[in-house]
């Protein structure tokens, strides 16, 4: 019985804050989710139950949807295909034991993932100004390109390439980590047979780790469907909804037009979606406890 | 025969230097110029040569409204890496050395919790937070900070503590009231790394949060440097380069300096415990 209150009292006062502040609003939003509730207004005051309302403006306005076609598309591009691939490229060219300054090569693709995300976004603010002088566009004039307005004209190819450059040290250490996990023999052997580094790469090192590869692919959508910040700060979701992604879909409703229970509702769905991704999440990780 | 393979394996390195080297410019480029505008007198939205000062810096430090963003920030993720790492020490503790019912499924709970997106939360918390009266205060976004890192942090201690011996604390430990002083004088000091390593993710973490003080916060007092940094960008009025690309370095030097430290622990923290070892 003693041990008992022991354990109480150590593991209960985390799981009461993690209750309150994490399940607690998670919960209480599917509850929102049925009412009008606003911080603005009549229904500020007077919240009332409004059925799946809100579910069926989501589904109808088309602005939703859209977002969720937007986040979808800046999964895929900057998570899936971007940031996979250059972080694989990098951690199988770090992984060559002939390659020098590793640590310096891994040092500065760090960079970009360690920053505040504020920080990695202003950057891009630069990067991508618009006019002759703007650093990117400095750059494609030594090609002959005349300069672009990028955050206006292509507003999500930009946020996509700004995601990449932020992601693929996530997927150049999981990886590497990876990597180095296969038995140097193997390798060796196929070398001897005559394998070339491309044959090597494509028959051993991918089949060998596809099981961290899924994990990546799970964890990395799951956290780039979350993102907000760094593309907010840019774009605040325009120029006209161009990237008003699911997050930032959310947070406009709930504080740019006070509309709780709808944006709660847009919370519901993003956060089902996400719990189907972690569940798969969990029984992949096969964590021992 | 064995000229050719060698040329082309030659070929095959010079390419992957190649290679790694335009993927390192393009991480570390775009940083170009917020440290070179940070000490330009002159400094501009486009990157230029500076006119070298460290009056930007001197600004920061001087000029009313911005050494409260960093006192703030410093307020805000101290306190909420306190309380975290506070109480995750004795969860951690619980969930590695005792066995009870209910055990693996609050520990897969807490895992999955680790992936609910905050901007998926963020609406019915503020009015969640509004309720309790913790609506644009430190202690309310303290608490919220602490809670959101919480799981993480449990992980990442439980994970540590599972390394250390629990033969070293049996000898300490003989009836219930001292299982604590056991944690506390034979436990926690052998973990010290690991505490050491949760502490500084979990600053690192509040430290660079954008979402949750800007939701959460209304006072201009009250700003951390993110939501300095974000009003600075959009703001109405004709933005001060210099001043914002040296409040950026002042803001981002800390968390790099952190990283170094924890490196090592990276690949962990960011799957919490879904890889072994």
């Amino acid at each position: 019985m003693r041990t008992a209150s022991v354990i109480a009292a150590m593991a209960g006062p985390t799981l009461i804050l993690v209750g309150l502040f994490v399940v607690g609003p998670a919960v209480y939003g599917i509850w929102l989710s049925f009412t009008n509730k606003s911080l603005e207004g009549a229904a500020a005051l007077h919240t009332q139950f409004v059925g799946l309302a809100n579910y069926r403006t989501l589904f109808t306005d088309g602005g939703f949807l859209q977002s969720l076609g937007m986040s979808a598309e800046f999964v895929f591009f900057s998570a899936i295909v971007g940031q996979f691939v250059l972080g694989m490229v990098a951690a199988i060219l770090l992984s060559r034991t002939t390659i020098r300054f590793k640590g310096l090569f891994g040092a500065a693709i760090l960079l970009p993932m360690v920053v505040p995300e504020v920080v990695a976004a202003l950057t891009w603010g630069s990067m991508l100004a618009q006019g002759h002088f703007g650093t990117v566009n400095r750059g494609i004039a030594l090609f002959g390109f005349a300069p672009v307005n990028w955050l206006q004209s292509v507003p999500m190819l930009s946020i996509i390439i700004i995601n990449i450059w932020r992601g693929i040290a996530f997927a150049m250490i999981m990886f590497q980590a990876a990597i180095e996990g296969i038995p140097k023999e193997i390798e060796q052997a196929a070398r001897v047979d005559g394998a070339s580094p491309w044959q090597i790469v494509r028959h051993i090192t991918l089949p060998l780790i596809r099981g961290p590869i899924q994990l990546y692919m799970l964890v990395s959508t799951i956290t780039t469907f979350s993102i907000f910040g760094l593309v907010y700060f840019l774009t605040q979701g325009g120029p006209g909804g161009a990237t008003n992604l699911v997050a930032i879909y959310i947070y406009n409703y709930a504080f740019q037009f006070f509309e709780i229970g709808l944006g709660s509702a847009g919370s519901v769905i993003l956060l089902l979606a996400i719990l189907v991704l972690g569940f798969m999440y969990v029984r992949l990780s096969r964590a021992e406890v | 025969m064995e000229s050719t393979r060698r040329a082309r394996s030659m070929a095959g390195h010079i390419a992957a230097y190649l290679v790694l080297a335009v993927l390192a410019l393009f991480c570390v480029v775009p940083f170009a110029w917020v440290l070179l505008g940070s000490v330009d007198a002159h400094a501009s939205v486009y990157l230029r040569t500076p006119d070298w000062s460290l009056h930007n810096f001197v600004e920061f430090f001087t000029q009313s409204g911005t050494p409260q963003l960093l006192v703030n920030s410093l307020i805000i993720a101290g306190g909420g890496t306190i309380v975290c790492i506070g109480l995750a020490m004795f969860s951690g503790y619980a969930f590695s050395r005792f066995r009870f019912p209910g055990r693996r499924t609050m520990l897969f709970g807490i895992l999955l919790i680790r992936v609910i997106p905050p901007t998926a939360t963020i609406a019915p918390l503020y009015v969640l937070v509004l309720d309790l009266h913790l609506n644009n205060s430190y202690l309310g976004i303290i608490l919220v900070e602490a809670a959101f890192n919480l799981p993480l942090a449990l992980w990442l201690l439980k994970g540590f503590f599972d390394t250390i011996p629990e033969s070293l604390e049996e000898a300490a430990a003989v009836d219930g009231a001292s299982r604590w002083s056991a944690a506390i004088r034979v436990v926690f000091p052998l973990a010290l790394p690991g505490l050491g390593a949760s502490a500084l993710f979990t600053f690192i973490s509040i430290w660079g949060d954008f979402l949750t003080p800007l939701v959460l916060l209304q006072s201009p007092n009250l700003f951390p440097i993110s939501i300095g940094l974000f009003q600075a960008y959009v703001g109405f009025n004709e933005v001060k380069w210099g001043l914002l690309t040296a409040t950026a370095v002042i803001y981002m030097i800390p968390t790099v300096l952190m990283y170094l430290l924890v490196r090592r622990y990276l690949l962990r923290a960011t799957l919490s415990g879904a890889l072994k070892g």
